[in-house]
C-alpha cells in the first residue's frame, strides 16, 4: 500500500527510488537537558518506591509497610492523649530502631525493584544512550531510595511528634527532640539505601536481591545483637560497644547515641568518644563507599 | 496417525478471552498457524501441549484428554517460544538431559541423532549462555526431536534466525513432514508459511478464521471479487466484450504495462466465459494471472474485516 | 526420584553467586562461635543463645528459604522449567528430586556447621552441639518444604517466604503467645530439648512438635506436586 506522493515528490523514474514526504517531522526546537532527565528519574524512581505510577499489585506491599510503620506510632500517640503522659514512652531516635524488621524489609523489597529490573530487561542500555551519564543515573536512583526511605521512617517519626503537641508535652524540647530524631532517620535513610542499592545491582534477578540484601541485614544484626548480649553478660561491654560497628542498624544507632548522649537500643552503645569518632568515621565510610562501589558497578554495564 | 483435536475449545484470563470456540483437527504434515500477535496462538499451542487447561471445550490427542496427561509428553515434542534454558550446561550436556528425562533406553545416541539433525554437532561442546540466537533456536529443536516424537509443536520458531538457518530449518520440517510426523508451526510471517505449510490454520482475535489451504481459503471469499490480470492481444476489444456479457464487474486498462485488470465476484463464470469470448473476437491469450491470490492478500482480507 | 533433575537441580543451585551466599552464612556462625569462646569460655547459657538466636533463628529459616525457593524458583521464573515438565515424569517426582537437593544442601550448609560450631562452643560433639544440629536439620527439612510450595504457589514466593520468617517466627512469635505453637523454630526447639535438656525452652511438647513437623512436611511435599501438575506457563511479564 504505497502513499500518493504528496505535493513536491519527484516523479519517479524507471529504476530510482523515492521517498515520499509524508509529513515526517523532524524536532529541532530547545531539548531539555541532563538535570531535567536526572530529576524525572529521581521522581519516578521515588514514586515508584511505593508503587505509585505502577500496577495495583506493586502497591500492596509498600503500603502496606507504610502502614505497618505508621500504626505503632499512631496507637503510642493515641495513649499518650488518653491517658496524658509526660514524656513520649519510645524515644523518637529509638522507634526506628524498634521496627527495623519491617525497615529491612522495605529495603529489602524495594531496592531491588528499583534496580534490578532495569538490569534484567537491559532498560540500562536504553537509559545510557541518551545523554543521561551514568553517575547521574546512580545519583538519581541513590537519592530516590535515601528519600523513599526517609518518608518511611520520617512519617511515623512526624506522627509522634504531633501526638506529642496535641498532648501539650514541652513544645521546645519535643521539636528539639523530633528534629534530631529525624536527624537519625537521614543517617538510616542514607546507609541502608546503599547498601540495599549495593546489593541489589549485582543481580538482574530480583528475587535473589531481595534473598541477599535481607540476608545481610538480618545476619549482621543477629550476630551483632548475640555478641554483644554475651558480651555484656561477661562484662565486656567496650567489647559490645565496638561489636556494633558491624551492622548497618547497630553502626548508626550507635552515631544517634553518641551525638545525642541517649540511651542505646543495643545492650552497649560506643564506648567514649574514640567509639563515638569511628562510628561515625565508619558511616561516612560506608555511605561513600557504597555509592563509589555503585558508580563502578554501572560503569561496567555495556550499553549494547 | 497423530492427530491433535480441538473441540469449542475457549479460554479465558479474567476478562480477557483469549481463544473463543476454536475447533479444528491437526493431523499429519505440516501445518501452519497463523494470526496477528496477540491473535492467541500461543495460548493454542500451550493448550495443546497440555500447559493449560481450556475453559470450555475439550483438547485430545488420539481421544485421550491432553491436560494433567503425562503420558503424552511421549509423543509430542514441544518447541517453547522463551528463550531460556539451562544456560551452564553445554549443548550436548542439554539434549542428554532431555533424552533421558524422556527415559530412553540408548540416551547418547539419540543426543548424537539429534544434534546431528539440527547441525549443531561441533559447538555442543560449548556452554548454551555462549550460543547466538540462533543456535539456541537450533538446540531447542534438538531437545525437542531427541524422543522422536509423532507431533511437534513448535511456537514462533523461525524468530531470530538467519537465512541460512531458516532455509535448514524449513527444509527439516519437510523432511518430517514428509514422514508422516503432525508438526505445527506458529508464525506471523507470511512467506514462511507460504513455503511449508501444506495447511493453514487462521486464528484472529481469538476466533478461528480460517483453515486449508490457502487458494481454496481465496476461493472460498466470495464477498470479495477476485483480481485477475489478463494480457492479450487485444485488451481494449477484450475488455469491451468482457464488460458486455457480464462476465467481469469491472476492468482497467494497464497501459504501461500492457496488461488488463479484471475483477470478477463470479470467479466460475469468469473463467468459463473467457475462453470463449476470447476466441469469438479472435484474441490471442498470452496470460491469465490471479493478482491477488498470494497467502497475504488473503491474510489482510482475514485480519482487516 | 529422579537422577538427572537431581543432577539438573544440584548444578543450578550450587552455581557460583548463590554458592557466595550459601557458604558466607555458616562462615559468620563459625566465626562467631570461635568469637564468643575467646570472650566467654564454654559458658553453656551462652552457648545455648548463639545456637538458638543466630543458628535456628537467622541461619537455618535464611538457608531454607534460599535452597527451598531456588531449586525451583528461578526456573519457573525464567520458563525453563518446561524442559522439565514436557516429559512424561510424575511431577510428584520431580518435587520429590528438589526437594533432595534442597535439603542436602540445608544438612551441608546449615545443620553440620552448627554440629561444628556446638563443638567450638561447647568443646564436645554430644548433647548441646547434637542436640542442636538435630534441631537445625529437622527445621532446616520442613523450611525446604515450605519454601518450595510457596515457589510453586506464587512467583514472589521470596518475599512471602522472607515475611514468614521475619515477620511471623521472630516478632510475632516473640510477642503474641498463641503464635508460638506455629512456629517450625519452636518444634525443632522441641526436638532439641529431648536431647540437651529441660534447659532449653519450646513452646509446645516433644510429641506435638514431631507430629506438626511430618504433617507438615508430608503436607507440603504432596501439594506441591498437585499444584506443580496444573502449573500455568505464562509468556515473559
Amino acid at each position: 500500500m504505497s502513499l500518493p506522493p504528496s505535493g513536491g515528490g519527484p516523479p519517479a523514474s524507471a529504476g530510482l527510488g523515492v521517498i515520499h514526504d509524508i509529513g515526517y517531522r523532524h524536532h529541532e526546537g530547545p531539548r531539555l537537558g541532563r538535570g531535567y532527565i536526572a530529576r524525572s528519574m529521581f521522581v519516578a524512581s521515588l514514586l515508584g518506591a511505593f508503587g505509585i505510577g505502577r500496577s495495583p499489585k506493586s502497591k500492596v506491599m509498600p503500603m502496606l509497610l507504610l502502614a505497618a510503620m505508621c500504626l505503632p506510632a499512631l496507637i503510642i500517640e493515641a495513649v499518650v492523649n488518653g491517658v496524658h503522659l509526660k514524656t513520649q514512652p519510645v524515644a523518637y531516635h529509638r522507634y526506628p530502631m524498634v521496627l527495623q524488621a519491617v525497615v529491612a524489609i522495605f529495603v529489602a523489597a524495594q531496592a531491588p525493584q528499583s534496580v534490578s529490573r532495569d538490569l534484567r530487561f537491559r532498560l540500562t542500555s536504553l537509559y545510557f544512550s541518551r545523554p543521561l551519564h551514568r553517575g547521574d543515573y546512580v545519583l538519581a536512583k541513590f537519592a530516590a531510595m535515601t528519600c523513599a526511605l526517609l518518608v518511611l521512617l520520617g512519617l511515623p517519626l512526624t506522627i509522634l511528634y504531633g501526638g506529642g503537641l496535641l498532648a501539650k508535652l514541652p513544645s521546645v524540647a519535643e521539636t528539639r527532640h523530633y528534629l534530631l530524631g529525624l536527624a537519625g532517620a537521614v543517617l538510616f535513610s542514607l546507609v541502608l539505601a546503599g547498601v540495599g542499592l549495593l546489593i541489589a545491582a549485582f543481580t538482574p534477578r530480583r528475587g535473589l536481591g531481595v534473598a541477599a540484601v535481607i540476608a545481610v541485614l538480618l545476619v549482621s544484626y543477629s550476630a551483632v545483637s548475640v555478641v554483644q548480649g554475651i558480651s555484656v553478660s561477661v562484662g565486656r561491654s567496650t567489647l559490645a560497644g565496638y561489636a556494633g560497628v558491624f551492622s548497618p542498624f547497630t553502626l548508626v544507632d550507635g552515631v544517634q547515641v553518641w551525638l545525642l548522649r541517649a540511651e542505646p537500643s543495643t545492650p552497649a552503645g560506643p564506648p567514649g568518644t574514640t567509639g563515638g569518632l569511628l562510628f561515625l568515621a565508619v558511616t561516612a565510610a560506608l555511605i561513600a563507599g557504597t555509592y563509589l562501589l555503585l558508580l563502578m558497578r554501572y560503569r561496567k554495564v555495556s550499553v549494547s | 496417525m497423530s492427530t491433535l483435536t480441538l473441540e469449542a475449545v475457549s479460554r479465558w484470563f479474567g476478562n480477557v478471552v483469549a481463544v473463543n470456540g476454536v475447533t479444528m483437527s491437526i493431523g499429519p504434515g505440516i501445518t501452519g498457524l497463523l494470526g496477528p500477535n496477540g491473535a492467541g496462538k500461543s495460548t493454542l499451542i500451550h493448550l495443546m501441549g497440555g500447559f493449560l487447561a481450556p475453559s470450555a471445550g475439550t483438547v485430545t490427542l488420539d481421544g485421550a484428554v491432553v491436560w494433567r496427561n503425562t503420558s503424552i509428553y511421549q509423543q509430542v515434542g514441544l518447541v517453547p517460544e522463551r528463550e531460556a534454558m539451562y544456560e551452564f550446561l553445554t549443548g550436548r550436556e542439554l539434549v542428554l538431559a532431555n533424552a533421558e528425562l524422556h527415559g530412553l533406553t540408548d540416551p547418547d545416541a539419540a543426543t548424537s541423532r539429534a544434534l546431528a539433525t539440527v547441525e549443531m554437532t561441533e559447538p555442543a561442546g560449548r556452554a548454551v549462555a555462549t550460543y547466538s540466537k540462533g543456535m539456541k533456536q537450533r538446540v531447542k529443536m534438538a531437545t525437542a526431536l531427541v524422543h522422536d516424537p509423532a507431533i511437534l509443536l513448535l511456537d514462533e520458531p523461525f524468530n531470530g534466525m538467519d537465512p541460512r538457518q531458516r532455509m535448514h530449518l524449513m527444509a527439516l520440517l519437510q523432511e518430517m513432514g514428509r514422514q508422516g510426523r503432525t508438526v505445527l508451526f506458529s508464525s506471523h510471517i507470511l512467506e514462511e508459511v507460504e513455503q511449508i505449510a501444506n495447511r493453514i490454520e487462521v486464528v484472529v482475535a481469538g476466533r478461528h478464521a480460517a483453515s486449508g489451504d490457502f487458494h481454496e481459503i481465496r476461493r472460498l471469499m466470495t464477498d470479495r471479487p477476485h483480481l485477475y490480470i489478463v494480457r492479450s492481444s487485444d485488451d481494449r476489444a477484450l475488455a469491451a466484450v468482457l464488460m458486455a456479457a457480464g462476465a467481469c464487474d469491472g476492468a482497467r486498462l494497464d497501459a504501461e504495462h500492457g496488461v488488463l485488470h479484471a475483477q470478477a465476484a463470479d470467479f466460475p463464470r469468469f473463467a468459463g466465459l473467457l475462453p470463449t469470448l476470447a476466441r469469438d473476437k479472435d484474441i490471442h491469450l498470452y496470460e491469465v494471472t490471479p493478482a491477488d491470490e498470494s497467502l497475504e492478500s488473503v491474510f489482510s482480507y482475514l485480519v482487516g474485516s | 526420584m529422579n537422577a538427572t533433575v537431581i543432577r539438573l537441580t544440584a548444578r543450578g543451585l550450587l552455581g557460583r553467586r548463590r554458592s557466595l551466599l550459601l557458604l558466607l552464612l555458616p562462615g559468620v556462625l563459625l566465626l562467631l562461635a570461635t568469637i564468643i569462646r575467646l570472650i566467654a569460655g564454654t559458658d553453656e547459657t551462652i552457648a545455648r543463645t548463639l545456637l538458638k538466636a543466630f543458628g535456628l533463628g537467622t541461619l537455618v529459616p535464611l538457608l531454607g528459604l534460599i535452597a527451598g525457593t531456588g531449586v525451583l524458583g528461578p526456573e519457573i521464573d525464567d520458563g525453563s522449567v518446561v524442559y522439565l515438565l514436557a516429559k512424561p515424569i510424575s511431577r510428584p517426582v520431580i518435587v520429590v528430586s528438589k526437594l533432595l537437593v534442597a535439603v542436602v544442601t540445608v544438612t551441608g550448609f546449615a545443620a553440620v556447621p552448627t554440629l561444628l560450631a556446638g563443638l567450638i562452643l561447647s568443646g564436645s560433639v554430644g548433647g548441646l552441639a547434637a542436640g542442636y544440629a538435630v534441631g537445625a536439620l529437622v527445621a532446616g527439612v520442613t523450611y525446604c518444604t515450605v519454601f518450595v510450595l510457596l515457589a510453586v504457589l506464587s512467583r514472589h514466593a521470596i518475599i512471602v517466604g522472607l515475611l514468614y520468617a521475619l515477620l511471623w517466627e521472630t516478632v510475632i512469635g516473640g510477642y503474641v503467645p498463641g503464635a508460638q505453637v506455629l512456629s517450625i523454630q519452636q518444634w525443632a526447639l522441641a526436638v532439641t530439648r529431648s536431647i540437651v535438656g529441660a534447659e532449653v525452652k519450646s513452646a509446645v511438647s516433644l510429641p506435638v512438635a514431631v507430629t506438626l513437623l511430618v504433617i507438615v512436611c508430608a503436607g507440603a511435599t504432596w501439594y506441591a506436586g498437585q499444584r506443580l501438575r496444573t502449573l500455568t506457563l505464562t509468556s515473559e511479564e
